[in-house]
């Protein structure tokens, strides 16, 4: 027998689904309706026709209850649902990249939770159980988990599991976020509305003194800085109260949340990447937040969920410390911009700044009231360390295992990307960049935030380290990809060592020529590495151009060419290794 | 480095021609509803926006080139912001040839190889005979294989 929702659910889905219509229909009653229903007998025949929409709404609800069966299996979560139309689903359990609870106030009280599954690729929930008790949501969270592990079903009760706490965000912390933290909805709103009405408001100024409007500009601009940063602290404190991140076994597991709690699981083995993000505010007092992005989240929920999947705020150390433990990516040594980007930047201020005191100009010119438009020059001081700054915190690294990037001065990321995670590497150059033989190495990933374009960045390196960046980033990747399928293999194949012996014997005979495709895949998954374990990560973009100087000169491209040219990727793949 | 079709240039170029149309066609109804312009300014801007577009079909012709390296397809393209992408073959999801309306009546067809990165999408190669888009369809898919990815993600 499968297992249900909560029979609290029916009672909690018809009342909220209730609260809705009835809404509704308070509206039509009261926008004209009523004359009708006067006519058809007034009062009692609106009150039937409430009693019977109760009904066919909790009879729906108690049909939905009845009828919604889920099964957590070996392999997979079987969900079948649907009054009317039926829905069979099998969700693959290793597909499923985290498992995420919510209860809202009133579920809490109900001791009901909605539980999500996230997998890659989707851009809405794959699953969504809505209602089962709480007690059993957290059951399916670790059992996935142990699923996911190979483990027998049903073995793991609650305490089994081994459950070590990472991080807890203590008062004094969560105070901090909250007035670390500026939320710009809020006045972002208030702004579009006022924008509407500058007309009038120009109208009603227009006598009065210029100075004075400047310092009204200016008390507008501060009201806007405390409204954010109240909205801000209380968008932090609702979001992060009583933060708790742990592990248990090869998961994270974070809670937080003051009226709604999340309880989030996410899978260490599918982190895509780790960013570690601080303001000027934030380096000042030796903090930072830490953010893990599994592939698991759509378009438009990455900003909202995946990203605060996270530590909000620790101690510098603490986070690297954290971020380690989930991607070792050691102690990165950046590599900045070459020092020309700064007269670059210079240059880019200066131009807004021309702009903005232009709008200023213009707007005096056309109201005439004594307006002092030259103020936006007294930034031109600034601008020389502003471009100095954002070239001091861009740079990027090349780990072991990691690369690592980082941007920004007001709102700095640093990006970590483990390199068997990267998807594509795309190198572009602005026309802006052309006269400065600059470029742009964005390293994608299958991450949430990179739907929204926050891949990590190489941003304005060296047209020549760009293009070995470039290929010096697939090569990683392939090292990478083969060094985990090795391990991998190993892992399944410790039964057959002999097996593996006589593959490594035939990697070693460089000139094999073409061999059979199963063979040889495994092969330069051997060589490949050797070339990782001792490799020096050094650029070699040469050797990639030698390779394909060779592919440009063979005309037929036929299967057997295909085997030679990977021969010769693994030579070269060897050659890295010196 | 391969280079598209010639006749891609045609299929771009009519884009462009449209597109002419259009600005033509707004610069004219503005012309006769609320400004006072000369009367060829349409004209004039249907020329210039003709002439441009067609320089930038060619220009963008002769700066597009991929390349099948032998691990992975190397893409370079762009007039202005110019991209080189690099797919390694271990993580193409899946490899589409796709024929227009447009594109079918000139003969040409194009290769499309998703990932499962953010921007997988981008990596589209247009201005390909059908049956250079097929075949190339197909040793991507056989490369794809053969690079054994893990899981995407």
């Amino acid at each position: 027998m499968s297992p249900r929702l909560s029979p609290l659910s029916v009672p909690y889905r018809a009342a909220r689904k209730g609260g809705s219509l009835l809404f509704t229909l308070v509206f039509a009653l009261f926008s004209g309706a009523m004359a009708v229903t006067n006519d058809l007998g007034g009062p009692l025949l609106v009150l039937g026709l409430v009693v019977l929409l109760v009904l066919a709404l909790v009879g729906y609800e108690v049909a939905y209850y009845r009828r919604y069966e889920y099964e957590l299996t070996a392999e997979s979560l079987d969900i079948s649902s649907g009054v009317f139309s039926r829905r069979n689903r099998e969700i693959p359990l290793r597909r499923v990249q985290n498992v995420d609870i919510s209860r809202n106030a009133l579920q809490r009280a109900l001791s009901i939770a909605a539980v999500n599954f996230e997998t890659a690729g989707g851009s809405t929930t794959e699953a969504a159980i809505r209602f089962v008790s709480f007690e059993e949501a957290k059951r399916l969270q670790r059992e996935v988990a142990r699923l996911k592990r190979g483990e027998e079903p049903g073995a793991g009760e609650a305490g089994e599991e081994d459950v070590e706490e990472l991080f807890a965000l203590s008062a004094d912390e969560l105070a901090l976020v909250g007035l670390l933290s500026f939320d710009l909805r809020g006045p972002g709103i208030l702004l579009f509305l006022a924008s509407g009405s500058v007309p009038v408001v120009s109208g009603l100024f227009a006598d009065v003194e210029g100075p004075l409007l400047a310092l009204g500009g200016v008390a507008v601009l501060l009201l806007i800085v405390l409204v954010s940063w109240l909205a801000g602290i209380a968008v932090a404190v609702a979001n992060y109260y009583g933060f708790t991140l742990s592990r248990a076994d090869d998961e994270l597991r974070y809670e937080r949340g003051l009226l709604r709690r999340y309880d989030g699981s996410i899978p260490l083995d599918k982190v895509q990447t780790v960013t570690v993000e601080d303001n000027p505010l934030k380096r000042r007092f030796g903090y930072a937040s830490l953010a893990i992005e599994t592939a698991g989240y759509g378009p438009g929920t990455g900003g909202d969920r995946g990203s605060e999947s996270a530590v909000p705020l620790a101690s510098v150390e603490r986070v690297l410390q954290l971020a380690n433990d989930v991607e070792p990516f050691g102690d990165p040594a950046f590599e900045r911009p070459p020092k020309r980007v700064r007269r670059r930047y210079a240059m880019r201020y200066l131009i807004a700044l021309a702009a903005v005191t232009a709008a200023f100009f213009g707007v005096e010119y056309v109201l005439a009231v004594g307006f002092p438009w030259w103020i936006p020059l007294v930034l031109l001081a600034v601008v020389p360390v502003a471009a100095h700054l954002k070239w001091l915190h861009r740079g990027y690294w090349l780990g072991a295992d990691h690369v690592v990037t980082r941007n920004g001065f007001w709102r700095r990321q640093t990006k970590v990307v483990p390199y068997y995670r990267i998807q594509t590497v795309i190198e572009s150059r602005t026309p802006f960049q052309w006269r400065w033989d600059l470029a742009t190495v964005v390293v994608d990933t299958a991450g949430s935030n990179s739907l929204v374009g926050n891949d990590a960045a190489a941003v304005d390196v060296d047209e020549s380290t760009a293009a070995t960046l470039r290929d010096e980033l697939d090569e990683r990747l392939r090292a990478s990809l083969a060094t985990r399928r090795d391990r991998q293999r190993a892992e399944a194949t410790e039964r057959r060592p002999a097996d593996a012996d006589e593959s490594v014997g035939r990697a070693a005979d460089e000139g094999a020529g073409p061999v059979a495709d199963d063979d040889d895949g495994r092969n330069r998954d051997l060589d490949g590495d050797e070339a990782v374990e001792g490799s020096d990560p050094d650029a070699d973009g040469e050797g990639e151009h030698g390779t394909s100087d060779d592919r440009r000169n063979k005309p037929g491209d036929d299967s057997e060419n295909e085997v030679d040219g990977d021969t010769d990727g693994v030579g070269f793949g060897a050659d890295s290794s010196n | 480095m391969n280079r598209l079709h010639p006749r891609v240039q045609v299929l771009w170029a009519v884009r462009a021609a449209l597109l002419a149309v259009v600005l033509g066609a707004i610069t004219w109804v503005v012309s006769r509803v609320a400004l006072d312009l000369p009367t060829l300014l349409p004209v004039g801007v249907f020329l210039v926006a003709l002439v441009v577009g067609v320089a930038y079909a060619a220009v963008k012709y002769r700066l597009w080139g991929y390349e099948v390296r032998e691990d992975s397809l190397y893409l370079e393209r762009g007039v202005f912001t110019r991209v080189r992408t690099v797919v390694p073959f271990v993580r193409i999801q899946h490899v589409d040839s796709a024929r227009g309306p447009a594109e079918r009546f000139l003969g040409l067809a194009s290769t499309v190889v998703y990932t499962a990165g953010s921007r997988g999408a981008d990596v589209s190669i247009p201005g390909l005979t059908p049956d250079g888009a097929d075949s190339l369809q197909d040793r991507l898919k056989r490369l794809a294989i053969r690079a054994e990815g893990e899981d995407a993600v």
